[in-house]
């Protein structure tokens, strides 16, 4: 109750997405409270990921994209914003398959801090250590932090990616199906971070599979063929769904 | 800090576009320098003997590695990189690249007599006669004319393949993996000068050799197509063009198996 008093820090209103002729969604309006977890669930397909790609900005480098609607993000229209790179900063992003630089694992989560100016070495230093611990990946790769990231398991690789992605210092952090490439014991350790991670940051989880999505959210929304069927807290959404088709996902009878 | 690094960008951006019409302005004065020259004492054609060719084959080595190839570089990198998807402007240049390349090198041999020769007066070999006796007489000498018809041909001819290997090159560094850099705040000049060109340094690498293998094995050929073109009395035209087809059909497949070889090195690398 609490948190709708809030300002939202990130509102939709009206996105309807085409690719080329192709529309991808249809009048989505939704809004994101800070230090929350929202996930959106649906089947492969309905659109999540160009969802939480437009979030970013990302989808401006897809030919034929097209949209019309309003992302508000703190209040300042996105697409007014000219600078996308400076937004990109805020808004983070983890992909669904870990993908590192070829260099070493400590020059990996220092990139971002690089590009964003910071360039003393005690500095660097500091944010790479910190980010690390905060993944629980520090003590893993204290002593190999000059070596390169390929003899890391993919979890780990995963958890490096998050790290590389919060040494940017970022507001909202978007995971595009983080878990999609990882083993059960690893997907466990991703969902356990992304909840200790909301603390900090305002998180956006897109997945595929529902007992995830109940697992790590606090607000869940269900994508279907581009359209946003329903939004609420998540409870409500997997123990009292008011939308047939949402009923008909939760309980593995669609999609 | 914002407002300076977008300023800075804007800054290299336009550097950026701007090398290719420099590279051509470099080109084109000189170039044109030695095409409105007409002085009789300057029109010495090189003596036909395989030293000389060799030496000739080095020289337009040299320089069109320092034109064509960087041109064909800068311009695969402002078609990939800037230029948007859906451009009319890039479907135009992609599609003329496409048949550039596609020509077999002797039709540019043709080409290099009919259009930059003729244009750039006659040339007569010393005294009129004929260049099997001249060969101790006459040392390595070049002949600005003739050399810069040369190198505008080998402009065209290896500035297309270096576009396509170029634009290749590029294409094979991942969308995850620049996504993944875009995603941390990196500009389009951090993700390219940091990621795309360390990945595809090599395969850029690559296809310049590969486009000058092309000029290697066709620059022979063209000096010498013009010299039989130029003095040979007997026969007639009908001699001399079946002479000329002979030499292009050998020329023309030994650079195309040359430039297989590359290919398949290629292909297997990656």
């Amino acid at each position: 109750m609490l948190t709708e008093e809030k300002q939202p820090i990130l509102s939709i209103r009206d996105l309807n997405i085409w690719y080329g002729d192709k529309q991808i969604l249809r009048d989505l309006s939704f809004e994101v409270q800070q230090r929350q977890v929202t996930a959106f669930i649906g089947p492969t397909n309905c659109g999540k990921s160009t969802l939480v790609r437009c979030i970013n900005r990302l989808n401006d480098f897809t030919p034929n994209f097209r949209s019309i609607g309003e992302i508000l993000f703190k209040g300042s229209h996105l697409h007014e914003a000219s600078d996308a790179t400076a937004l990109r900063k805020q808004i983070g992003m983890v992909f669904r398959k870990p993908t590192l630089f070829r260099c070493s694992i400590y020059e990996n989560v220092a990139y971002g801090a690089q590009i964003a100016g910071v360039n003393q070495s005690e500095h660097l230093d500091i944010i790479v250590e910190k980010n690390l611990q905060k993944t629980g990946l520090w003590d893993e790769v204290e002593d190999i932090l000059d070596e390169t990231p390929e003899q890391l398991s993919t979890g780990q690789q995963q958890l490096l990616c998050i790290a590389r992605a919060l040494a940017v210092d970022p507001e909202v952090l978007i995971f595009d199906e983080p878990c999609g490439e990882l083993d059960p014991i690893e997907t466990v350790k991703i969902e356990t971070l992304v909840r200790d991670l909301t603390n900090e940051y305002t998180l956006i989880f897109a997945t595929n599979k529902r007992r995830q999505a109940a697992r790590v959210s606090d607000v869940a929304g269900f994508l279907y063929g581009g359209e946003l069927i329903e939004f609420g807290a998540t409870e409500k959404i997997f123990t009292n769904p008011q939308d047939n088709r949402t009923e008909q996902y939760v309980t593995g009878r669609l999609g | 800090m914002n407002a300076m690094t977008t300023r800075a960008e804007r800054k290299q951006k336009f550097v950026l576009q701007g090398i290719p019409f420099i590279i051509f302005g470099i080109a084109a004065i000189p170039i044109w320098k030695a095409l409105k020259k007409t002085d009789a004492a300057d029109m010495q054609v090189v003596s036909p003997n395989v030293l000389s060719m060799l030496l000739n084959d080095l020289y337009i080595l040299l320089s069109v590695s320092c034109l064509a190839i960087l041109l064909g570089i800068v311009c695969a990198f402002y078609l990939e990189e800037w230029l948007p998807k859906n451009n009319w402007a890039r479907r135009l240049i992609e599609s003329h690249v496409a048949i550039l390349t596609s020509i077999p090198s002797t039709l540019y041999g043709i080409l290099a007599i009919s259009i930059f020769f003729s244009y750039a007066g006659t040339l007569k070999v010393i005294d009129g006669a004929p260049p099997a006796q001249n060969t101790e007489s006459i040392p390595f000498q070049r002949n600005t004319t003739l050399f810069c018809g040369e190198v505008l041909t080998f402009i065209f001819m290896v500035t297309p393949v270096t576009i396509k290997t170029t634009q290749e090159a590029l294409r094979s560094v991942a969308t995850p993996v620049r996504e993944a850099v875009f995603a941390l705040g990196a500009s389009q000049w951090q993700v390219l000068r940091q990621h795309v060109v360390p990945i595809a340094f090599i395969r850029i690498l690559a296809g310049g050799c590969r486009a000058m293998s092309r000029a290697f094995a066709t620059a022979a050929l063209l000096i010498g197509i013009y010299i039989w073109y130029d003095t040979t009395d007997a026969g007639g035209m009908s001699g001399r063009f079946i002479l000329f087809l002979a030499v292009s059909l050998f020329l023309s497949v030994f650079s195309s198996s040359l430039t297989e070889v590359y290919d398949s090195d290629l292909t297997q690398r990656s």
